[in-house]
């Protein structure tokens, strides 16, 4: 069974259909990439699969749950339980260090455990930096964090919107290679980049354009 | 680690890490705090302080002498044995009297007094220069002092006059021991002299008349009948001819003498001389006269500043008698206890009034009543504009903290963690900034109470986790409007990348 589903999606702001009658499935599992040029709707169909945003038309189902039409209560509840996300900017709480970061997430979900946080960051390469505040931390070292934040609760799905996007070759790879290694536990993986490197690091690239899906790229290299 | 424990290390990294903002908002509440549990403190204290003053400074009680009567300071004195020593702030007997200072052509009501009490019953008197201490030294009214220039140091003449009308009884008293002349129309209407001397009884104990100018051998025996003399010796004044005197004045064997036999006329001129001898020794205008040192200007605002001070004994040789015609009494002791000490005094002297003063406790009420509405109007906009002020700054953080809030929701907090968090930092604040400010409000406070009122203020224990409390309130109230703000945030703004 497809863990998300996506029937039909429109999003419409006044005369701009951000998406246009978009229809994908996601297996359980799978790795899927999203490509498309600037204002093709990525964040915006992003937005609707991370439970922040519903849909103008259509139906999304998440886990057999149709998301589209519950009340923010229960969106919220879903992104807290099933989804970890990863961002361009790579967004942290500037206030606190890199492991009360990934605790905040946990704070959020369970309970804080600050071991575990520790276990996450040493997965990223950072538990020396562990007691640093993000202005310490490089762009790399900061989206490091958020992958290590966002994997902390073992989500179903990690959304990562242009993970890439400002990182050099070599924090790429990292960030690449810690994807491989949820994709082998199991979780569902959706990326939106403009890198083609990082689109053929997964198993199927989805083509958007003017809010539809142009075309559909299976990954015939694909190596696990 | 346990939530709670995240939750306190998220707002106070909040505090601590991203200090100027919250610095702000924290010296706002701990500046309301401050204003707050100062005058709070004023408001409680001061009323405490005022009242005690007012207690046991200002009189509140006078006593008077029933009328027709008169009190002494010696009955004053005795009087005032009823009340216990020590509930005895002050007392000031007062004795009014009109002195003339004929250099000016002015006369004024003067007072005399007791200065060492009159500063206790009177705490409200001030004094430009000193109270008199020596004798003949006055303290002169401001009125007075500006319509006359008179100085510190000047010198002044003041007089003391009777208008004559004395009652024969005192003048009869002052008169004991001297001479006393007189004369009256004898025969032919010539004059008779007669001196006499009174004892302290009013009773004749010498005299003599000059009745030369009478008929030799007849009239003239009247100034040397030893028979016709003698029979004064004893007597009281006025006295008449037994022939000539009513039913009434003939049983009175002590006003009543024998005219000189064949010498009535002349008897009788010998008679009204010494009538007239006492009679106008009564009449006669007494006039004294003393130089009086000014050793201070008086200012009350009120009528006081029309009269002129002076001490009791001083006034006392003026008017030659030692009457008192009020006391001002100032008694630590609530109403009902002064009740009875004012039918204490009454029974222990019927001739003397007690009365308990109102006129201080109801402007004592009415100050204070003012003073405590100012107090609260004053808290009442501080925590306004406190509450202004820390609901703005609160404003501006959760703009600063739109992308925070956003990722915070984004990792799936629920409305109501945001909810809580910023409470937490407000309810931080306000305690932080209560505690700070009900230890600088106690500093406020004291400074005010001793440069203002002149005494320190003791401090109030229960005070200290009031501010707090209200200080946490305010700031949950100010609160409320930037909560819902940052619970309004769309979590979407964060991928969106703003
Ligand atoms: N809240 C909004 N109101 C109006 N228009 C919006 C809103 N959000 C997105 N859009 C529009 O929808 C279109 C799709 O935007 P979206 O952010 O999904 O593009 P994108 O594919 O993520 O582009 P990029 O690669 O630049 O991030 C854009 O034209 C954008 O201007
Ligand atoms: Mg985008």
């Amino acid at each position: 069974m497809a863990l998300l589903e996506l029937k039909n999606v429109s999003k419409i702001y006044g005369d701009l259909k951000a998406l246009n009658d978009v229809s994908i499935s996601v297996e359980k599992g799978e790795w899927v990439a999203i490509m498309g040029p600037s204002g093709s709707g990525k964040s915006t169909m992003m937005n609707i699969i991370g439970c922040m945003d519903k849909p103008s038309v259509g139906e999304v189902l998440l886990d057999g749950v149709d998301i589209s039409k519950e009340p923010q209560k229960v969106l919220t509840d879903i992104r807290r339980e099933k989804i970890g996300l990863i961002f361009q900017q790579f967004h942290m709480v500037t206030y606190l260090t890199a492991v009360e970061n990934v605790m905040v997430s946990q704070y959020y979900h369970s309970m804080p455990d600050e071991a575990e946080a520790l276990e996450a960051l040493d997965r990223v390469g950072l538990k020396e930096r562990a007691k640093h505040l993000p202005g310490q931390l490089s762009g790399g070292e900061q989206q490091r964090v958020c992958v290590a934040r966002a994997l902390i609760n073992h989500p179903e799905l990690i959304l990562a919107d242009e993970p890439t996007g400002n990182l050099d070759e070599t924090n790429e790879n990292i960030v690449l290679d810690l994807f491989r290694q949820l994709h082998r536990e199991g979780t569902t993986l959706i990326v939106v980049t403009h890198d083609p490197e990082v689109a053929e690091a997964a198993q199927r690239t989805i083509v958007l354009e003017h809010g539809r899906v142009a075309r559909e790229i299976i990954n015939e290299n694909f190596e696990a | 680690m346990t939530k709670r424990r995240m939750f306190l290390r998220m707002i106070t990294a909040s505090l601590l890490r991203r200090r100027s903002r919250m610095l702000i908002a924290l010296l706002s509440i701990a500046v309301g705090a401050t204003i707050l549990s100062g005058l709070v403190t004023i408001y409680i204290d001061v009323p405490r302080q005022m009242g005690a003053q007012f207690r046991s400074y200002g009189a509140n009680m006078i006593l008077l002498p029933k009328e027709g009567t008169h009190m002494t300071a010696e009955s004053l004195q005795e009087v005032l044995g009823v009340i216990p020593e020590a509930e005895i702030v002050g007392a000031s007997p007062y004795r009014y009297v009109r002195l003339d200072m004929p250099s000016r052509q002015q006369s004024f009501i003067t007072a005399g007094t007791e200065f060492s009490q009159v500063q206790k019953t009177s705490p409200y008197f001030s004094v430009e220069g000193a109270y008199p201490e020596k004798t003949r030294e006055v303290l002169v009214g401001k009125e007075i002092a500006e319509t006359l220039g008179i100085k510190t140091g000047s010198s002044i003449e003041l007089h003391y006059k009777t208008s004559g009308t004395a009652g024969q009884g005192q003048a009869a008293d002052a008169a004991a021991g001297e001479t006393l002349t007189g004369s009256a129309e004898g025969f032919n209407k010539v004059i008779v002299t007669a001196d006499l001397v009174l004892d302290e009884e009013g009773k004749i104990a010498s005299v003599s008349v000059d009745a030369a100018s009478q008929t030799p051998g007849i009239g003239s025996l009247v100034g040397t009948d030893r028979q016709f003399l003698d029979q004064f010796i004893g007597k009281k004044l006025p006295l008449s001819l037994s022939n000539t005197a009513s039913g009434e004045d003939a049983a009175d064997e002590d006003h009543v003498v024998d005219a000189v036999t064949g010498a009535t006329i002349s008897s009788q001129a010998a008679v009204d001389a010494m009538n007239n001898a006492v009679l106008s020794g009564e009449a006669a205008p007494v006039e004294r006269a003393e130089q009086f040192t000014v050793t201070g200007i008086l200012s009350t605002g009120g009528e006081e500043e029309g009269y002129v001070y002076m001490s009791l004994p001083d006034l006392e040789k003026l008017t030659a008698d030692n009457a008192v015609d009020v006391a001002e009494l100032s008694v630590t002791a609530d109403a009902e206890v002064l009740e009875e000490y004012c039918r204490a005094v009454s029974e222990a002297n019927p001739d003397v009034t007690a009365r308990l003063v109102k006129r201080v406790t109801r402007s004592e009420a009415s100050v204070l009543g003012k003073l405590q509405a100012l107090v609260f109007l004053v808290t009442v906009v501080v925590l306004l504009l406190t509450m202004i002020c820390v609901s703005t700054t609160m404003l501006a953080v959760v703009s600063e903290r739109r992308r925070e809030i956003g990722l915070r929701k984004a990792l799936g907090a629920a409305d109501n963690s945001i909810r809580k968090e910023f409470l937490g930092e407000g309810l931080f604040l306000g305690g932080l900034g209560g505690l700070i400010g009900a230890a600088l409000g106690f500093g406020f406070a004291q400074v005010v109470s001793v440069n203002v009122f002149g005494s320190s203020i003791s401090f109030q224990p229960l005070l200290l986790p009031v501010t707090v409390l209200v200080s946490m309130v305010i700031a949950a109230v100010s609160c409320q409007m930037p909560i819902k703000r940052a619970v309004a945030i769309d979590p979407a703004i964060v991928l969106k990348g703003e």
